[in-house]
């Protein structure tokens, strides 16, 4: 739709400014370096939160600090059917949060997803990409009238042919046990 | 024909070498580093608790040695010019002094007395103290006391309400400036009568107590203060902070304070280049030239890199003066979260961007 691409525009830039992080050891306790964003001890480290809305329902909070970064996404949800997949997609990847990397494991209150990148993901990996990664999953998880019947019929599609699948293979299954049993036999 | 060719291949050669040269490049984020006086060898921080030593041998650079001393992320090293000597801190709250003996480094422990880490160190200009930043808002003073031959440390604790970034010191070898996360630049008195003569008044003010506060600057608002630099005669002194801005206070103007917000990723260090120029390079790779015009304001003079694919691949950590001073720079130098050291030199910077003419 057309607000979708200023939407966006407005996350990623927003990100990439708000992505400069850096190395940032605990001035609370001696030897700690941790993610202020998550600990908050101390507040004249952590930015301005800002919420970027396309409309009611869908937003962006971007909470940052000097060495980390919270981003939570609150998806779309018109029906019953759109919030089952959104739960249990979103739920699908943040048990598997470790191999996300920067996915938090609960999302924050009011929000479907979160993901927390810390000033270490910044020195390992290309800050644009990032960006690009969460922008993908923004746009990923879009789901609008049109699209969603689009995913339903493939969805159906894929069923019905691994259905199909199935009964052959089944059926091969039973021809090469008849045979096997008929050689015996004969 | 052959002795064209030969003479066309020493003209590329030398052509190439002038060019902002990449020094050196590591394969993770270069956290710290700094040359020797005559720039032969090279200290730097491979991200780790590490400090690599280096050395040039024509146009390479060999790794020397490895200092393992410290057991937490070295953030802060600073090479002596006339005294050789290294200093490096760490976020395991320790900084060591380094001397050559023969051909390895021996350290030798400061006491700090700091409970939480440090973030920065700077030599003063003389070389017989410096100045280590701290996580536990102070800025320790070290000195070497003869008698007992160790590092001893002072702290400066006034006003300072979250963590130190930054430290500058003026050419008195008596003050410093400071960057901290509460937003403010400081200008306090080092002076340490144990070991010096009392000094004389400077533009910052005459009284100079031992951890007096001589001064303290917003920029209403700002950001985490990430550099600070004086300039060249300690008059004026610029920072940079995360809200994207660059302030200049000019102690001969009544400390009246220039301050441009701008439209880029926020700068993470600054240098001054000439009496009235500025260089600042941050999360945007690429470095940026203010200077106080003819009128006295601060304005931005000109982008250092103009070219499609950009010298540096990741965000600045930091900038310095490589060949010539504060007052007269011939070329400097930045490293950063993409692991090159890149020598940027002033007459081919002139020569490639047009109009630019750094005064």
């Amino acid at each position: 739709a057309a607000t979708l691409k200023p939407y966006l525009n407005a996350v990623r830039s927003s990100l990439t400014a708000a992505m400069c992080l850096q190395n940032f050891s605990s001035q609370v306790i001696e030897r700690h370096n941790k993610p202020e964003i998550e600990v908050r001890s101390s507040k004249e480290l952590l930015l301005t939160p800002i919420i970027i809305s396309r409309n009611e329902k869908e937003k962006v909070l971007i909470e940052s600090s000097v060495n980390s970064i919270r981003v939570s996404i609150a998806v779309k949800q018109a029906d019953e059917i759109e919030k089952i997949l959104c739960h249990k997609f979103m739920r699908f990847m943040m048990l598997r949060a470790e191999n996300f990397i920067i996915l938090r494991r609960t999302p924050i209150q009011d929000y479907d997803i979160s993901f927390l990148i810390t000033n270490f993901h910044t020195e390992m990996m290309l800050k644009h990409k990032l960006v690009d990664f969460v922008i993908h999953l923004l746009e990923d998880t879009h789901i609008d009238a049109n699209h969603f019947s689009e995913i339903n019929e493939q969805f159906m599609e894929d069923i019905d042919k691994e259905i199909s699948e199935m009964k052959l293979a089944v059926n091969a299954r039973a021809r090469i046990c008849a045979e096997e049993f008929l050689k015996t036999v004969n | 024909t052959n002795l064209f060719w030969l003479l066309y291949a020493d003209l590329a050669f030398s052509f190439e070498t002038k060019m902002p040269e990449v020094c050196h490049t590591v394969t993770s984020p270069v956290v710290c580093c700094a040359f020797n006086s005559d720039k032969s060898q090279l200290a730097l921080c491979p991200n780790n608790e590490e400090v690599h030593i280096y050395g040039k041998k024509g146009m390479a650079w060999n790794l020397l040695e490895v200092l393992k001393e410290h057991t937490e992320i070295v953030n802060g090293i600073d090479w002596a010019a006339k005294s050789d000597q290294i200093v490096t801190c760490s976020a395991d709250r320790n900084a060591y002094v380094w001397k050559r003996d023969g051909k390895k480094w021996k350290p030798t422990l400061v006491l700090l007395r700091m409970n939480r880490a440090a973030t920065c160190v700077k030599w003063s200009p003389n070389e017989n103290k410096f100045a280590v930043g701290c996580g536990a808002k102070l800025v320790s003073i070290c000195y070497f006391e003869k008698e007992n031959d160790w590092w001893v440390s002072k702290h400066i604790k006034k006003q300072i309400n979250s963590t130190v970034l930054a430290i500058d010191w003026h050419p008195n070898n008596i003050l410093i400036a400071t960057g901290s996360c509460d937003f403010r630049c400081r200008i306090f008195s080092a002076y340490i009568k144990e070991i010096e003569a009392k000094p004389a008044p400077t533009t910052w003010g005459s009284k100079m107590n031992f951890g007096a506060c001589m001064h303290e600057f917003s920029n209403s608002g700002g950001g985490w203060v990430h550099s600070v630099s004086f300039s060249f005669d300690g008059n004026k002194v610029a920072w940079v902070g995360h809200d994207s801005s660059i302030s200049v206070v000019d102690s001969e103007s009544n400390c009246k304070m220039l301050t441009i917000k701008s439209r880029y990723l926020p700068f993470a260090s600054c240098s001054w280049i000439s009496p009235s120029s500025i260089v600042t390079v941050g999360h945007d790779c690429i470095p940026y030239l203010f200077k106080i015009d003819a009128s006295g304001n601060l304005v931005f003079q000109e982008v250092l890199d103009k070219k499609e694919k950009k010298e540096a691949g990741n965000a600045f950590r930091g900038v310095s003066i490589h060949r010539g001073s504060k007052q007269d720079c011939g070329s400097f130098c930045t490293f950063g979260m993409d692991g090159k050291i890149i020598n940027w030199d002033i007459k081919t910077l002139e020569q490639s961007i047009s109009g630019l003419k750094i005064a």
